[in-house]
């Protein structure tokens, strides 16, 4: 679907090092490595916000839709949740629709802060569900909740990864047991510059537990 | 913004204004000179010009000089302040000019558009608005400056329209600093009208007092100033009030959720 190109670029400290990948439709990356290795980097690069490091995401001359869920849920603090999916080209039944799906029906008309982390975060992926993307980023979806929220939204994803195969995933997390949930295809980001040290389908029985084990090692002597 | 840290309670403006008045009134009663009027002379002479007609006729080409300026004031200062603040290179062609600008006299100025364009109503606007443009331009440039960057990342995946991020990322940011350029605006920009008006208009406030000073008529000096800022009280009251609630109304949430 997707041929990510990134050349590397020198601004004072590499960053990112070369990196070449063919995303397919369907496919639920993980993308793992240690903290402040450029995770977030790379997802600002695919998603074309970081203008130093060119990043080539089409598919022929159309530019892919992208769903982006920030670590923060940066919806507009003026707006309602309705009003904030709407922005992105939904009309109000749609972003009723979307909220439900995400477990927020009846919330259209709440502003941003006026909802607990999860919540806010599960509205800032129904915005992300409103652009009908193809390529759906997620940056440490999981981090700072408490474990049952984690869950749900785990189980959420999964769910809507179920239910959208046209549709291509990339996570950022540090835990492995996130990757064993959701992934079938594993990242893993290190190096300086940072490349991707392995690209590992994980459909085929067997080979999962192998990547994740090595990967645990990885983490834990990080 | 609204409620100032360090402003007083309501009720001091009700003591402190009519004792004021009181001690105002006994001065002019114990001096007895046309130089100080008593505040019911004053009184007399506002309802006197009303019902002639002059004061509404002065207070009105006042105002639609102040509302002019203002209105241009503000749209040419915001879209230098932006650019400003969003841009380097804007910043460093327009900043030694605010300074410039800044510490300009409003004075020369005025003398200085009269000179150039005659004695006409463009030149009395135009000169007004050299004079405020560089104030709005330095505080919605810190607004500018502020802007959260999380949010035009997140307006830029989301392919907003420069009509949609203008209005729905940028104003929102940008509102506290347009109410502070607003306020300022507004006490500033009437002052230099009054100024413009007495040195080259044949009508408003500023020519009313001119005719009044070559007579040294202090009632009606007192009398037209007084009207001017019962006006922009209201203003306040009527306009910058109730939009300042209405706009910072999400940022009092109720209690979280969860």
């Amino acid at each position: 679907m997707l041929e990510l190109r990134i050349s590397e670029r020198t601004f004072g400290q590499p960053v990112l090092g070369e990196i070449s990948a063919k995303i397919e439709r369907g496919d639920r990356i993980c993308l793992l490595g240690p903290s402040g290795i450029g995770k977030t980097t790379l997802l600002n690069a695919i998603a074309g916000l970081d203008e130093t490091i060119p990043a080539k995401t089409m598919i022929g001359a159309v530019k892919l839709r992208v769903g982006y869920l920030f670590q923060e849920h940066r919806l507009l603090p003026w707006r309602t949740l309705s009003a904030n999916i709407q922005l992105v080209g939904a009309t109000f039944q749609e972003a009723a629709g979307y909220l439900a799906s995400v477990g927020l029906k009846g919330y259209e008309h709440y502003l941003p802060d006026q909802l607990s982390l999860g919540m806010a975060r599960r509205a800032a992926l129904a915005r992300c569900l409103a652009v009908k993307p193809d390529l759906l980023l997620l940056d440490e979806p999981f981090a700072s909740l408490d474990p049952v929220m984690a869950g749900g939204l785990k189980v959420l994803i999964a769910g809507i990864m179920d239910a959208n195969p046209g549709m291509a995933m990339i996570c950022v997390t540090h835990d492995g047991d996130d990757a064993e949930i959701l992934a079938n295809r594993l990242w893993y980001l290190d190096g300086k510059p940072a490349r991707l040290q392995w690209d590992d389908r994980v459909g085929e029985s067997g080979l999962i537990d192998g990547v994740l084990k090595r990967l645990r090692h990885k983490l834990e002597d990080s | 913004m609204s409620n100032r840290s360090g402003s007083p309670p309501a009720w001091s403006y009700w003591v402190v204004l009519p004792l004021f008045v009181l001690l105002w009134a006994v001065v002019a009663w114990l001096l007895k000179t046309p130089l100080l009027p008593t505040p019911l002379d004053v009184l007399d002479t506002v309802i006197r010009e009303a019902v002639s007609g002059e004061l509404w006729h002065h207070l009105g080409a006042t105002l639609g000089r102040v509302i002019v300026a203002f209105a241009l004031a503000m749209l040419l200062g915001t879209a230098i302040g932006v650019a400003m603040g969003r841009s380097k290179t804007t910043n460093a062609l327009f900043d030694p000019m605010l300074v410039l600008l800044l510490n300009l006299p409003a004075l020369v100025t005025i003398i200085l558009m009269y000179v150039w364009f005659g004695l006409v109503e463009v030149a009395a606007v135009i000169a007004v608005v050299i004079n405020k443009v560089p104030n709005v331009a330095v505080t919605v440039r810190e607004g500018a400056r502020s802007l959260d960057h999380r949010l035009e990342e997140m307006a830029t995946v989301y392919d907003f329209t420069r009509w949609q991020r203008f209005r729905e990322v940028w104003v929102p940011q940008l509102f506290p600093y347009l109410m502070a350029a607003t306020r300022g605006g507004l006490a500033l920009i009437w002052k230099i009208v009054l100024v413009v008006e007495l040195l080259g208009r044949s009508n408003g406030i500023g020519f009313q007092l001119h005719l009044a000073f070559q007579v040294f008529d202090v009632a009606a000096i007192l009398a037209y100033s007084l009207a001017f800022i019962a006006v922009v009280q209201l203003l306040e009251l009527a306009i910058l009030q109730p939009l300042e609630r209405r706009s910072s109304r999400w940022r009092q949430p109720e209690t979280a959720h969860a």
